[in-house]
């Protein structure tokens, strides 16, 4: 590994390839080879989990081909039937005697000092309980420890149009808004700036004076290997500049919080969030509690995607009026305040050079990244390097530098949204790849098998790759779409592209250091047959309690009923670190499996003892416990066998934890976007345009995703389908826009913070999606389980702007893929005759 | 401030209720915190998700933009009404075991949308699924295993009656 | 969640009870029928009105009926109801599609047609929140002076987005309003326009209706039947969104040449704009594509999409020649 020598000093990385080695093959030449698995019924079996369990003397369901009772067959999840009966209780759900309701006052400009409030006429009102302000609050926090720079109402300056100031505690959130008319600002408005350009332009309008200067929120610059002499030795360099726009994640749940604080001076918060512990901590630090005395209870939570994973002023204000008031204090954000919130996807402007060979070997990429960060840090720090450093794979990348720059703006803030900083880099890439394809006259499929990272390997930045089913990936949207009947052989306004990418299982770091595990279950066997599992982990949507149950089941062989799953409560679950990073299937799955062995372990010992035989011939599966040897005449049910070892090993109860290996380069920076396994994905979209319209309508993406092992299939599914489907809807209708033109007031306005402005798919946008599970089995993953729930978004953009590419010739470096946009492309150059020349040097050189 | 509350009748589900409004109280705000039956949801405040869906009169409707007061003699159901006998519905049935509902925070409202098109045609096509939950947005699923869910339910129920 | 004001809320069993009601108080008082649009407008702030009218239990507005005079359509007909009815959809499926085509289902099952022809206006520095355009300092249709569309302009410009109505002008139809009587007791007085005379150019409030007016049902002509007629709507997704851009059409042809035809554009202004020179134009002339394309470029020069609604105005703009011509496809197959 090289010297550290960011931010400034290109890193020579010339020693960190030592362990890359480019294939020759187009397949992995390891000799575990990834099965593909495809799914043949998408639709689970009938099983009535109501009806009572069979009881047949021995193994009461045939387990499946690789041996599993529960792990790999389509299941149910532990909490779908509450949902889909609307008995699933979400924070607003929540109603507490006597319980006020709050609202925030917002800033009205994208920045102004805030010379005084007065709130006199507000607290004088009927029904109104306690008003706050920026002084009742003013402890800084943010989600990265080193970035700190955020008050839960700000204290001195306003930085963005919808910046909470102040909030009204009132009898009903009617009262609560008319008091928030009555409460009265002085403001001194200062110069704003809204764009990267104005930001950088004008560094004396300093939006964040935590900034590290001007409106420099954080630079990284990284090198590996000598980019420039690869570039200047390569046969083709393409250049290209791209826009991605940002965008928000739009859970259908606003966020929403209770709080409530007891006589004993002990608070409990039920809040939307996906990240519990962190939300924990900062709760104490910013309202000056022992963290013993506060406790954070996550309900189900109506989607997140990343929207949910920091705290929010709403949870400080609820808080701190609750303790005021010594009443339960409710904070429901409007749809509106909602956008405000944001964290959503950084717009980020890309200038990429990049290099290959002719017979299509990679040889490296320079790429520059202005990054609009919006008003805080929030994750910015890590985004700005997510910006880079999981540029290569899943190809080899042999050289390549990022010189990434993120800026604060006067709007709000954003931060990780499914895909975390990597899918912007991704879109340029997949594009860059594309076009250099189109250069040496490649099938572009044809030129990624050329480059595939493959196994067991590592990557010039430093990143240890284990298992990866990538070529099997690329192997299966080729064969499901059509591809080789279809690339540039539709005709004109049809058209077919294709992308891969790779993505992280869980960050190997916890987001403020410490040496303590990262996920951790603790599991409780009752007398009565029933297992409990606690674990600080979040489920929005994934199905990650399930993931533990199907864990626990299978371990332990128990039916699904018979587990329940108490999670993300910080006074009765022991610390995940929460759903972000797409690290909760890797990292409390495998707490979970280490839990449910200690366990399996002290059963299968007491039932050998039992029965006298090996240890190794126990079963315990789907609510039965038997010998192998003699299934019939040994076995029991597994609430017998708990009995028994109840009564040998006193009560049954373990815990299990995980902590990552060491991993990353070895330079500052080197551990972001190192991770114990990485996900692969690859799509295929087949898109129809309206060439005059610029309309583009995207019918079908295949969706080929290496989750490792499908612990659900369905919900595995269900993760690649909804991350195509987001991927397409930042490619095609989500912007978030602010009014720039008009002078004065309007000044970094929120162009439509509704869902109606702001065009979420509906189901008659949606493009048919085919999802295809692959799996390579990782060797750490439980099971050989891998991440699904963000890897497969990162191919959308890009697999959508080859297909119209292929389709009308023209080449769409800038979302979104508007039907102005596209009509404006249409009429720069002759669209028609690149269209048109792309085709034939396409069939002239052949599918090479 | 608060105008003065009156008192409601509603129907839902079958059941006679009465609780206090005002004018200004939703149909949604008066199922929710006034009758307690939280399964229908509030997402976009204003009648442009569908979270909120619940039928009146056998036709899906934004309760959110509803009035409570407009609702009186009408019949309304909310997903609380589905099951029955302590048992999920076919349709219910059919999103659990098709991983149609996610996070499950526009289940509520899809499933009214699709009971209502179910009601009205025992055999869907994709297309009419499509169209029938045109306004309810999910933002989890990309909409693929809802229609495995409406379809797997219409078999179901088909084969039932 | 965002809330409602505070208001009386009334419900009138019959047209003359409801006018009474309006008459006590006519400038404080808003008509309510489905409330898809009045609704949200009220947790934005932009009616306050001191008595909400529903129209819910005004039955004797619900009807459709043939005559000789022509298909009579009652105001409080659900948009649903309007486009899955049998009649309508026989003769005049272009005014099926339009009332189809509006928002989402739930929106057409609560909707009506007297509702979604008197819909407010739309644009997008004024159908938000309050605290949004407090932030903008307000615009001239509400609380405020200015005009963020036309920044000199000194009328509201914000956009006509019924997507029936255009229909309705192009088949020639007729909106009949109920007046209140002038004193409490009087009777109500009924008047007949014409929808293209309902509509007028000032979007703080784009038509003739008096307070206390109220559209009672459209009635589209005997002269209209056999029209061939079509409707096309530019909106963003396949549901939800208002128009971005409406194009309806109707007329006749014999022999492959126009005898009548008109074209209605909406979307743009405060009020739906019907094209002109179209006599000139089209009446005579072969109802084929090469006609089209002049009628298009026509229309391209009649009409100026605004910034009032989503997505560049000038594609918008490059929108109407394409949309004139697609609707003159649907309506005109043979040409």
């Amino acid at each position: 590994m090289s010297e550290p020598k960011e931010p400034n000093a290109p890193i020579d990385a010339a020693k960190s390839v030592t362990e890359g080695r480019r294939p020759e093959t187009v397949h992995s030449d390891s000799g575990r080879k990834p099965e593909m698995v495809v799914p043949k019924g998408r639709i689970m079996p009938r099983e009535d989990r109501l009806a009572p369990p069979a009881w047949e003397g021995g193994r009461s369901v045939a387990p499946n081909a690789d041996g599993f009772s529960t792990i790999g067959k389509r299941n149910r999840k532990v909490e779908g039937l509450a949902k889909v009966t609307g008995r699933a209780v979400y924070a607003d759900d929540i109603t507490l005697p006597r319980m006020l309701h709050a609202k925030l006052l917002r800033s009205i400009h994208a920045h102004a000092r805030i010379v005084s409030i007065d709130a006199s006429a507000a607290l004088a009102m009927p029904g109104v309980h306690a008003v706050i302000t920026g002084k009742d609050l003013p402890v800084y926090f943010g989600i990265i420890p080193w970035t700190e720079d955020e008050q839960a109402l700000c204290e001195t300056k306003a930085r963005y149009v919808g910046d909470a100031i102040a909030a009204v505690a009132a009898d009903s959130e009617l009262i609560a808004e008319e008091a928030l008319r009555c409460i009265r600002v002085q403001y001194e408005v200062l110069p704003a700036v809204i764009d990267i350009d104005s930001a950088l332009e004008h560094p004396e309008w300093q939006v964040n004076e935590k900034a590290e200067t001007g409106n420099i929120s954080k630079q990284v610059r990284l090198e590996f290997g000598a980019v420039d002499a690869a570039l200047a030795n390569s046969d083709e360099v393409v250049e290209g500049h791209y826009w991605y726009e940002g965008s928000t994640h739009a859970p259908i749940e606003p966020h929403c919080c209770v709080a409530e604080f007891d006589a004993t001076g002990f608070l409990t918060v039920h809040s939307s969030t996906q990240v519990a512990h962190y939300l924990h901590r900062d709760l104490a630090k910013v309202l000056g509690l022992p963290t013993q005395r506060v406790r954070v209870i996550q309900p189900t939570v109506g989607g997140a995607f990343g929207g949910k994973s920091e705290p929010f002023s709403l949870e400080f204000c609820a808080a701190k009026l609750a303790m005021i008031t010594g009443r339960p204090v409710k904070i429901l954000y409007t749809r509106e305040e909602v956008f405000y919130a944001h964290r959503g996807r950084h717009p980020m402007r890309l200038h990429y050079r990049t290099g290959i060979s002719k017979d299509g070997m990679l040889t490296g990429t320079d790429a520059k990244v202005q990054i609009d960060g919006g008003a805080y840090s929030s994750f910015g720090l890590v985004t700005t390097y997510y910006s880079g450093q999981l540029l290569g794979a899943p190809y080899v990348l042999p050289t390549y530098r990022f010189d990434s720059t993120r800026v604060f703006t006067n709007k709000p803030c954003c931060g990780p949204k499914r895909g975390h900083g990597s899918v912007q880099p991704r879109f340029a890439f997949e594009c860059q790849i594309d076009k250099l394809a189109e250069r040496i006259g490649m099938d572009p499929i044809a030129v990624r098998r050329k480059n595939l990272i493959g196994e067991s390997t590592r990557t010039v930045n430093g990143m240890r790759v284990t298992s990866n089913g990538f070529p099997q990936c690329l192997d299966a949207v080729e064969k499901a779409s059509g591809w080789k009947d279809k690339f540039r052989r539709l005709p004109y306004g049809c058209g077919i592209g294709v992308a891969g990418s790779m993505y992280i299982s869980g960050t190997n770091y916890c987001i403020y250091p410490n040496e303590m595990p990262q996920s951790a279950v603790q599991l409780k066997l009752d007398r009565s047959g029933r297992a409990t599992v606690f674990s600080g982990c979040s489920d929005i949507g994934q199905g990650v309690d399930s993931v533990l149950a199907y864990i626990v089941c299978e371990e332990l062989g128990l039916t699904l009923r018979d587990v329940r799953v108490v999670a993300a409560d910080t006074d009765l679950t022991p610390v995940d670190l929460g759903s972000y990073s797409s690290r909760e299937t890797f990292m409390v799955g495998n707490a979970c499996l280490d839990a449910a062995r200690h366990l399996r372990e002290k059963i299968a010992a007491t039932l050998a003892e039992r029965w006298q035989c090996g240890k190794g011939e126990v079963v315990l599966a789907n609510g039965v416990a038997c010998c192998t040897s003699e299934p019939r005449e040994k076995a029991m049910t597994v609430r017998e066998a708990f009995q028994l070892a109840e009564a040998k090993h006193g009560t049954l109860g373990s815990v299990g934890w995980y902590q990552s290996p060491k991993l990353g380069g070895d330079y500052r920076g080197g551990t972001i976007g190192a991770s114990p396994a990485y996900s692969f994905t690859a799509h295929v979209a087949e898109v129809e345009c309206d060439p005059e319209t610029g309309q583009v309508r995207v019918c079908d993406i295949w969706v080929a995703h290496d989750c490792g092992r499908a612990l659900n299939p369905v919900t595995v599914e269900g993760q690649m389908e909804g991350s195509a489907y987001m991927g397409f809807a930042e490619a095609i209708l989500e912007t978030m826009e602010y009014k720039a033109a008009a002078p004065g007031h309007a000044f970094g306005l929120h162009h439509g913070p509704s869902l109606l402005d702001y065009r979420l798919p509906t189901s008659l946008d949606t493009p048919r999606l085919h999802s295809i599970i692959i799996e390579s089995v990782d060797p750490e993953g439980p099971y050989g389980a891998k991440e699904a729930g963000e890897g497969p978004l990162h191919p959308s953009v890009p697999a959508i702007a080859n297909a119209i590419h292929d389709a009308l010739g023209i080449r769409c470096d800038a979302l979104p893929f508007s039907p102005p946009s596209v009509l404006g492309m249409l009429r720069i150059g002759d669209a028609r005759a690149a269209w048109e020349a792309a085709r034939a040097g396409f069939h002239k050189t052949g599918a090479r | 401030m608060d105008s003065t509350k009156t008192v409601c009748h509603l129907r839902v589900n079958g059941d006679a209720h009465t609780c206090a409004v005002t004018p200004g109280t939703t149909l949604l705000e008066a199922l929710r915190y006034a009758l307690a039956l939280t399964g229908s949801k509030q997402g976009c405040d204003k009648g442009d998700c569908g979270a909120c869906t619940v039928l009146i009169d056998s036709h899906p409707v934004l309760a959110c933009i509803t009035l409570a007061m407009a609702c009186e003699g009408r019949e309304i159901r909310t997903v609380e009404g589905l099951a029955a006998h302590g048992r999920p519905h076919p349709l219910q049935d059919a999103f659990d075991r098709t991983g149609g509902a996610q996070c499950g925070f526009c289940t509520p409202g899809v499933l009214m949308s699709a009971i209502a098109l179910l009601e009205r045609d025992p055999a869907p096509t994709r297309e009419a699924i499509a169209q029938a939950l045109s306004g309810n947005l999910c933002r989890c699923t990309g909409y693929t295993k809802i229609y495995e869910a409406v379809e797997l339910a219409a078999k179901e129920m088909r084969e039932r009656a | 969640m965002l809330t409602l004001p505070v208001f009386e809320w009334v419900r009138p069993q019959s047209l003359d009870e409801a006018l009474a009601f309006f008459t006590q108080a006519p400038a404080e008082s808003l008509w309510i029928a489905g409330g898809t649009d009045a609704v949200p407008n009220l947790k934005h702030r932009l009616h306050e009105p001191k008595r909400v009218i529903s129209l819910a239990g005004v039955r004797e507005l619900h009807y459709v009926r043939e005559d000789d005079a022509g298909m009579h359509l009652g105001a409080l007909l659900t948009l649903r109801e309007l486009s899955e009815h049998a009649r309508v959809r026989a003769e005049y499926p272009a005014l099926a599609k339009a009332a189809s085509l509006v928002a989402s289902p739930q929106i057409r099952n609560m909707g009506t047609l007297g509702g979604n022809l008197c819909l407010d206006t739309r644009c997008t520095y004024y159908n938000q929140s309050y605290f949004w355009r407090e932030a903008l300092g307000f615009c001239l249709k509400k609380d405020g002076t200015k005009c963020h569309v036309v920044p000199q302009g000194k009328r509201c410009v914000a956009a006509h987005s019924s997507d029936v109505a255009p229909v309705l002008i192009a088949l020639g139809a007729e909106v009949e309003i109920a007046t209140p009587p002038a004193q409490a007791g009087g009777a109500a007085s009924l008047r007949r326009i014409a929808v293209d005379t309902f509509f007028v150019g000032d979007g703080v409030h784009n038509n003739v209706l008096l307070p206390g007016e109220l559209v009672t049902r459209l009635i589209i002509p005997a002269a209209s039947r056999g029209l061939s007629a079509g409707y096309q709507k530019l909106r963003p997704r396949g549901a939800i969104d208002f128009p971005m851009l409406s194009v309806a059409a109707a007329g006749r042809t014999q022999a492959g040449a126009f005898t009548q035809l008109r074209i209605v554009v909406s979307a743009l202004g405060a009020k739906p704009r019907v094209l002109g020179q179209l006599d000139a134009l089209a009446v005579g002339k072969a109802a084929d594509e090469a006609q089209f394309s002049a009628i298009a470029a026509a229309a391209y020069k009649q009409c100026h999409p605004l910034i009032n609604v989503p997505y560049d105005h000038e594609w918008r703009h490059e929108m109407v020649p394409v949309f004139v011509k697609r609707v003159l496809r649907d309506a005109f197959p043979k040409g």
